[in-house]
């Protein structure tokens, strides 16, 4: 070859993928070990071819609802096959119980949304918790049943519970049951919430399939800045933190109580910025499609107590507890006493939500006693002091306290939990504090930069957030590039994992 | 949700509830306005292009660097996947290999020893010497060793010792770099010093156990390559890590980067392990060792003596240097 000439024998590299003859097999195959999430770069790929087809047909509603709901199956199969039948089985249901169930009333009614939601949860229950029923009867009285081989279908935790929201409030007539199977179908199968939620209310979100939002410049930018920095969040600072969380809580015995502690912290937020994150990029994607999500997340580790922490945390989540578990039950309405007991209930039910597992259980009951306690001290003192240092002070106690909890989510067992906060409490020693500095110092820079972030005030990142809106669009292609480099820059990069093995 | 309160406070569900509800909120008016198809076109290029991009980026066989620091790229592991594939399994440990010489007495009397212990029975499934009659190994030259390595290489170093003390071989360093990682050895001249100052004609290589779930596989070929070249010129046996878990491929790097018959695999070696669940105890090295000790009498590509030592646990006297790769890259 001439010296000059540029060697261009890669360019062929590129088709590659067209010439392998499993191509199809491999676009229409699933994998429940694989799930196909917005957070794989081959889905963002064919969003985006996805988006420019959606161009063509979006001023005639009937095909745009057809063409997301194809999508929305076509992306629920990838990542769980045939439990694809399984969900439409359960929008079929749902839809014709709320239609009888809005013909009936009295007694029959109730008849009828008790058998409907029995009818919702059982699937729910059999899949995710039956195993751990199994096994606590086999320990409880010596049964000897054994599992059974579940595969949890993705997001049944989620589309569970919005089956149950539409048809409690059908049954209260809050709604009129939709009379379009295809509306109910959208409204369930919409790809953006499939997944991890946000939990979507019938009620928000059936008369935006009617009427959605047009999608201009603002949208527009709105939309790539969310999907853009939930990446970031995610991927990066999330997945990133995670990879020394992980290595921490496999051992905690084997960690210093200072890394113990760096640890209960990163999982605070690689927890939050995993899950805003993914929140970010679901309602980003929605908006560009033109419907509008609920909000998720709002800052939550700025509360001033576990309360309002609450009412900031996986948003979709707590009101739906709220307005499904604690106000059924009685809320505050059956006096003092229950008022608190149904407030346990709720954070039980809560923590069961989140796993089938005791730890989950344990976690609810600790915020549960937490909420009651902040309820009772409310009660004894009504007036809030809101000076700025007891405002500090009480974000303060309030992080801490939810981190602390945090670890019994995070940790592998209850042994591994009482492990890593033994550590914490009787082996935290400064000079470790400076080793965990010494070998992990960008560890550390990425835990105060997101630390800075969660704790920024909210007024301002939302000032921020406006300004770079401003930016000029056909820069955004160029922004999103960088975003994803650095996302791949530091995906690979392994965290050293142990500054503890010196013997 | 912990009263009944509404919290309607919230400015987005307001403005949400609104917009939809009613059909008319500050924060959107777009409803009057219709949707762009082409700005749409734009959206779904502008999350197509960047990946587009990155993806044709790694399909070039170089990568950019900006800035001292190397581009990644999207497939890059992939590549180096498809490259491992291709390559064999590296060599099973040669603790099943069946030579059939006469077996020296030594040998003998130090399965006998080692059977009696508890652990070292096949019962237990832990591990045992072999019981077929093992070489004896004709050249009897004596070696000046190098034990180079990570915090494994610091417990190898004494069963190690005992075989040095009983073959005549003289153990002149023992540089044990806590946390190192191939990238240490690899980039940085440290070894090539070492090397220069106590002219060894035998080098051990023993290291990985930090980097069992390394990904960054391409890189860590580069440095291993880099590494091989700095003992070009001198015998050596590179002992792959013991593995407590499977690793991501870095075995595979180092036995594509060492040369044929010179990586001793010990992944498949079932090893007793010391407190922390990681790093072998001290009956491990010494299984272990022995283990490499036999390997390199029969199959390793420089051979050399290594009769089993009479006496286990004899005085460490040779020079020890330590480095901390948290605190010293090295490069």
């Amino acid at each position: 070859m001439p010296p000059n000439t540029v060697d261009t024998n890669w360019i062929n590299n590129i088709f590659a993928p067209l010439h392998d003859p499993q191509l199809l097999q491999r676009i229409f195959s699933y994998s429940t070990k694989e799930p196909w999430f917005f957070t794989e770069f081959s889905f963002l790929a064919v969003f985006g071819i996805f988006l420019i087809f959606y161009a063509a047909i979006i001023q005639r509603n009937a095909w745009r609802k057809a063409y997301i709901i194809a999508f929305s199956l076509f992306f629920y199969y990838k990542s769980s096959g045939p439990f694809l039948g399984l969900f439409a089985l359960m929008i079929l249901s749902d839809y014709l119980f709320a239609l009888f169930i809005q013909k009936k009333s009295g007694i029959a009614k109730k008849v009828l949304l008790w058998i409907s939601l029995s009818y919702s949860l059982s699937f729910l229950l059999y899949f995710k918790y039956a195993n751990f029923f199994i096994h606590n009867c086999n320990e409880l009285f010596g049964t000897q049943f054994t599992d059974h081989n579940l595969f949890l279908p993705i997001g049944i935790s989620f589309y569970t519970f919005q089956s149950i929201s539409y048809l409690m409030d059908v049954y209260r007539n809050e709604i009129p049951a939709s009379k379009n199977v295809s509306d109910y179908a959208f409204y369930m199968t919409f790809f953006p919430h499939l997944v991890a939620g946000p939990i979507v209310r019938a009620k928000d979100f059936l008369p935006q399939i009617v009427d959605p939002q047009p999608i201009n410049a603002t949208l527009y930018k709105e939309s790539l800045l969310r999907i853009m920095s939930g990446l970031l969040k995610k991927l990066f600072i999330a997945d990133y933190i995670g990879k020394y969380v992980d290595i921490v809580h496999e051992l905690p015995q084997n960690f210093s109580g200072a890394e113990n502690l760096l640890a209960m912290y990163g999982y605070s937020f690689q927890i939050y910025f995993d899950f805003s994150g993914y929140s970010d990029i679901a309602i980003g994607i929605a908006l560009m499609l033109g419907y509008r999500l609920k909000e998720n997340f709002e800052n939550p580790y700025t509360s001033t107590n576990v309360t309002v922490f609450w009412r900031k945390w996986h948003i979709s989540l707590s009101s739906w507890l709220k307005d499904y578990i604690y106000i059924p039950l009685g809320g505050n309405r059956k006096g003092e006493f229950n008022t608190y007991l149904f407030l346990l209930i709720t954070m039980l039910v809560g923590g069961f939500w989140h796993g089938a597992d005791w730890r989950f259980v344990f976690w609810g009951l600790a915020h549960g006693l937490a909420l009651a306690f902040h309820k009772a001290w409310r009660q004894l003192f009504p007036k809030e002091n809101n000076s700025h240092w007891s405002r500090i002070a009480s974000t303060a106690i309030t992080f801490h306290f939810v981190a602390f909890c945090w670890i019994f989510f995070r940790a592998t067992s209850f042994g591994s939990a009482f492990a890593s906060i033994e550590q914490i409490v009787f082996h935290t020693k400064w000079q470790d504090f400076t080793g965990f500095w010494d070998s992990r110092s960008e560890m550390g820079i990425l835990l105060f930069i997101a630390a800075i972030i969660a704790f920024f005030p909210p007024k301002i990142k939302e000032k921020l957030f406006q300004e770079i809106q401003i930016l000029p669009t056909f820069t955004w292609i160029l922004w999103m590039t960088i975003a994803l480099q650095i996302i791949i820059q530091f995906k690979d990069d392994v965290v050293q994992p142990f500054i503890y093995f010196q013997f | 949700m912990t009263s009944d309160q509404n919290t309607s406070n919230n400015p987005i569900d307001n403005s949400s509830e609104k917009s939809f509800a009613i059909g008319s909120a500050p924060s959107a008016p777009l409803h009057s306005s219709k949707s762009s198809p082409w700005l749409i076109v734009w959206a779904g290029i502008s999350i197509a292009l960047p990946i587009l991009l990155l993806y044709i980026y790694s399909c070039k066989p170089e990568a950019f660097s900006f800035a001292g620091v190397e581009l990644k790229q999207i497939l890059g592991n992939q590549d180096v996947d498809a490259m491992l594939a291709t390559l064999d399994e590296p060599e099973e440990a040669t603790n099943n290999a069946a030579p059939s010489t006469a077996i020296p007495d030594t040998a003998k009397s130090s399965v006998a020893m080692d059977s009696a212990l508890p652990f070292l029975t096949h019962a237990s499934g832990v591990f045992t010497l072999p019981t077929y009659e093992l070489p004896v190994f004709a050249d009897t030259t004596k070696h000046r060793i190098l034990l180079i390595g990570d915090s494994e290489s610091g417990g190898l170093r004494y069963p190690l010792n005992d075989y040095c003390l009983a073959n005549g071989h003289k153990l002149v360093l023992s540089m044990e770099w806590y946390s190192a990682t191939v990238f240490n050895f690899g980039r940085s001249d440290t070894i090539d010093k070492i090397i220069a100052r106590f002219k060894p004609t035998y080098i051990f290589l023993v290291f990985g156990l930090n980097e069992l779930y390394a990904r960054d596989l391409k890189a860590r070929k580069i440095a291993a390559n880099q590494l091989a070249k700095k003992l070009r010129n001198i015998p050596y046996a590179w002992i792959g890590p013991a593995n407590w878990d499977e690793d991501y491929g870095i075995n595979k790097v180092f036995k594509s980067s060492a040369d044929s018959g010179t990586f001793f695999l010990t992944k498949n070696l079932t090893l007793t392990r010391a407190g922390d669940g990681r790093h072998p105890d001290v009956q491990g090295y010494r299984v272990w060792m022995d283990s490499v000790a036999n390997w390199l009498q029969t199959s390793a590509k420089y051979k050399m003596a290594m009769k089993p030592p009479r006496k286990r646990g004899r005085p460490f006297r040779s020079s020890i240097i330590t480095l901390n790769a948290a605190k010293y890259r090295g490069y």
